[in-house]
């Protein structure tokens, strides 16, 4: 089992590495060139030149690709070519308000979906099943920002409930973050629920027509102790990586949400650079997706064998 | 509170922005319930407001992004003139009229010829570290914009200046390489912020402005405090501002109406009318002074260098129905030359171009050409670009003309296709001289040449009148300019847009000027709450 899990570790960091030299690669054949992109309509070839050279863009791409490698690991994204300003520095605040959000929309997230998953699994066919299937589908099925526009309206505008502006600043207390941020935290929820939820109840499903579960039935047991006992535990790896991959989700793919609820994540930050052809911050950008992503899955897959009663203890 | 009583606040809110006569405002106040001589009363309180100090100012912007700095020499959008002006000064202000007044350039003088200039700098200012304002400042602020190595877009506008130098602590003597009879307007550029001699720590910017800067977040808010005493009489009365970003427009409309911003800019034209319905509401319309947009051709690349066809495609665009339908009427139609009707030098007497389709069939037929006409457009060139391209190739249908428009990648927009496809979408924003515009837009030395038009005569007559004091003779020879860049020249501009400004109706000050939004962008520190 050990060797598993070293196995899928070493596997991560391999995918990490072919993921940077991606990241470097990709952003070297944006259309257009940062300094054209940084001056804008105002630039003028000679300004340009001097930017240009100032930016260090004369050299060959795998000097940069080294340097640029040796400093993320290290921590050191080096600085923004637009501002001037280090990156980590800008970044880290951003990623923080990321983690925030998506941890306050996992939170509610993944236990609401995974009970009503299984409870969905236990009354299958009932109208309970019915009505969580129809709600979680109707979810998914409309954008994100119509979802968020709605909440927007009835809850900031009409009820004043929430603000419809979700900035969070450092000087805020918990509580009050929690209370600007409740808004994109609710959309977030309604967005991931459904795929957990479904994917609970079909996993959960799959198992319980198997011949151990049939077993379980013949000798007197109840519905309820079945699902818990018997079916829950066999079901649970494809669970756990609908439940990674959603969470990474929230990391890396709710720019729409920062930009409809003007959240500083990371998502904004990302976009901002991509514009202005800002390579350093879009690769760092870049880089942290990618590691949120393989490490998310990595843990996923470790704990996908640890649960599984058959892969824990291999003959 | 009742009908009337709402009417009245409105008309007091109108009395105090001008917009109401005396007469009008007691013969409503009186209907409302009022006394005569209270009503008077009431509407000279409400028409003399007097600024009012205290409270915090809370903006939501669009025009920023992760990557502002407040170095000037990187400034390209709202939300850094905004922010530079919440805490610097410029050279010039402008008037709401767009008339270059004062600002720590005090005064002037020009000699015949306007190549030698005198500039007189203000006295008694000093900045938030203490220092007071001298020339050396001034020039220090100027020659950051200027020299071999700078990447300041206000480096073109400098060029002109052949040697600039201090005569003493309060006086600059400039001497250009040509006359300019418009060199002040030129200072008025948003570049040109001025901080103290040899500053370079833009994080922490130290200026003359009517507040100082707590924190920035790039893309995310500045947060500025009043530093007291402004050398301004009856500005910067506000104890503290907040600048949010705000990229999107519904979220900014959102903010305003709930009541989280105080003020927002560039509203969406198609909702603005529902907006202004809203009793707590000022939306603050400009009139075509924002955007110029344009279908550009290249008169050196085939088909475009023959007239006839550009003629054809001047006539051919339903300059009305694309405003009606894309902006909801908040824009005025372009004249095919990218000056507004703000500025002074417009040329009213030349007739508006309409649609006109059997002129544009007309032309087309006399050109020759046959077969389908390509332009690119792109939502990078700017967001309805698209749609103002499908409305374009309707109209030209009805002139029997083919026109295939093919969307292009909105990335990278600038750099692959303007300056260098035949025909493609382009806007220009407003340049605040006459001179810069045929300059920059129209000019033969110019690298923006879009139209690639470049005509030795009409060089000449720029020329002219750039060193022209005659205020009459030089509307004139800006007047030929005008017409032979309609005549002539490669340049559809069907569209100049309205600025649309929101403001919670406790805000003052709101007033729409004719270079910027937001009050010219200097909102924090010409507004008041009442």
């Amino acid at each position: 089992m050990l060797r598993l899990i070293t196995t899928r570790v070493v596997l991560g960091i391999l995918t990490l590495l072919a993921v940077s030299v991606l990241i470097f690669a990709a952003t070297e054949i944006l259309p257009g060139d940062v300094a054209s992109a940084v001056l804008g309509q105002g630039a003028t070839p000679e300004t340009l030149a001097a930017f240009r050279e100032e930016l260090g863009l004369n050299r060959p791409a795998y000097v940069r690709y080294l340097e640029w490698f040796f400093g993320a690991i290290q921590g050191d994204f080096g600085v923004a070519m637009t501002n001037k300003r280090d990156i980590i520095t800008s970044m880290t605040p951003r990623l923080e308000n990321t983690f925030f959000l998506a941890g306050y929309a996992a939170l509610i997230a993944v236990p609401l979906s995974v009970s009503l998953g299984i409870i969905a699994a236990i009354n299958e066919g009932k109208a309970v099943d019915k009505v969580a299937n129809v709600i979680s589908l109707a979810a998914i099925s409309v954008p994100e920002f119509f979802i968020a526009y709605l909440l927007i309206i009835i809850f900031a505008v009409n009820l004043d409930w929430f603000p419809s502006l979700s900035t969070v600043f450092a000087d805020m207390t918990f509580a009050k973050k929690l209370h600007v941020t409740a808004l994109p935290a609710f959309t977030l929820t309604l967005l991931v629920a459904a795929h957990m939820l479904r994917m609970t109840r079909s996993s959960v499903l799959s198992i319980m027509s198997q011949p151990y579960i049939e077993m379980a039935f013949l000798k007197g047991l109840s519905r309820t102790r079945v699902v818990f006992h018997h079916a829950l535990p066999n079901a649970a790896a494809p669970i756990i990586a609908v439940i990674a991959l959603n969470l990474a989700y929230l990391i890396v793919g709710v720019v729409v949400i920062e930009v409809v609820f003007v959240y500083p994540g990371v998502g904004q930050f990302m976009v901002d650079g991509v514009t202005k052809r800002d390579l350093p911050v879009v690769q760092a950008c870049g880089l942290v997706f990618a590691a949120a992503f393989i490490i998310l899955n990595t843990i996923a897959d470790v704990l996908g064998v640890l649960v599984n009663p058959r892969l824990r203890k291999p003959r | 509170m009742n009908e009337f009583e709402y009417k009245l606040k409105a008309a007091e809110r109108m009395a105090r922005s001008g917009g109401m006569s005396r007469r009008d405002f007691v013969q409503l106040a009186v209907a409302a319930g009022l006394t005569i001589p209270a009503a008077t009363a009431l509407f000279s309180k409400s028409a003399a407001a007097n600024p009012v100090k205290g409270g915090t100012l809370r903006l939501g912007m669009e025009g920023g992004s992760a990557s502002d700095s407040l170095d000037p020499r990187t400034y390209a959008d709202s939300v850094m003139i905004a922010a530079s002006l919440a805490c610097m000064n410029g050279l010039i202000e402008f008037d709401n009229a767009g008339n270059p007044t004062g600002e720590l350039i005090e005064s002037w003088e020009v000699k015949p010829g306007a190549a030698e200039w005198i500039l007189n700098v203000r006295k008694g200012v000093t900045f938030s570290n203490g220092k007071a304002l001298d020339a050396d400042d001034i020039l220090y602020s100027i020659a950051i914009h200027r020299g071999e190595d700078t990447k300041s877009p206000a480096k073109g506008i400098l060029s002109a200046i052949k040697e600039i130098k201090k005569v003493n602590d309060h006086q600059i003597s400039v001497s250009l390489e040509g006359g300019n009879a418009d060199f002040i307007s030129l200072l008025g550029d948003y570049h040109l912020v001025v901080v103290p001699k040899d500053f370079t720590d833009w994080q922490k910017p130290i200026g003359t402005g009517a507040y100082t800067l707590e924190s920035f977040e790039p893309g995310v808010r500045l947060v500025y405090k009043a530093r007291g005493d402004y050398w301004k009489a009856g500005r910067g009365n506000f104890d503290g501002v907040e600048i949010r970003n705000i990229q999107d427009q519904a979220a900014r409309t959102a903010a305003l109406q709930s009541g989280e911003v105080d003020a927002v800019n560039r509203l969406d034209a198609r909702t603005v009318n529902l907006l202004m319905k809203d009793k707590n509401l000022n939306i603050v319309r400009t009139k075509g002074t924002g955007n110029r947009y344009c279908f550009v051709s290249r008169v050196t690349d085939s088909p475009f260098d023959n007239k006839d066809l550009r003629l054809a495609l001047k006539w051919g665009i339903d300059r009305e129905k694309i405003i009606e339908s894309v902006y909801s009427g908040f824009a005025v139609p372009g004249n095919d030359h990218t000056l507004d009707s703000f500025n002074p030098y417009y040329n009213s007497n030349m007739p508006q171009r309409v649609y006109d389709a059997d002129k544009a069939a007309f032309h087309f037929k006399k050109s020759g050409i046959s077969g389908p006409i390509e332009l690119q457009t792109s939502e990078g060139a700017w967001n309805t670009a698209v749609d103002c391209a499908v409305l374009y190739q309707e109209s030209l249908k009805k002139a029997g003309i083919e026109l295939s428009v093919k969307k292009v990648s909105a990335d990278g927009y600038w750099d692959n296709i303007w300056l260098k496809q035949p025909f493609c979408a382009v806007y220009w924003g407003r340049r605040p001289t006459a001179d810069q515009v045929f300059t920059q837009v129209y000019g033969s030395a110019s690298d923006w040449n879009d139209s690639n038009w470049r005509m030795p005569e009409f060089d000449k007559i720029v020329a002219e009148a750039r060193i022209e004091l005659d205020e009459t003779k030089r509307k004139e020879l800006y007047g030929t300019c005008q017409e032979m860049i309609a005549e002539d020249g490669g340049m559809v501009c069907f569209a100049i847009t309205d600025y649309l400004d929101g403001y919670s109706t406790k805000l003052q000050g709101a007033e729409p000027h004719a270079r910027y939004d937001m009050n010219d962008n200097r909102i924090a520190e010409k507004g008041w709450f009442a």
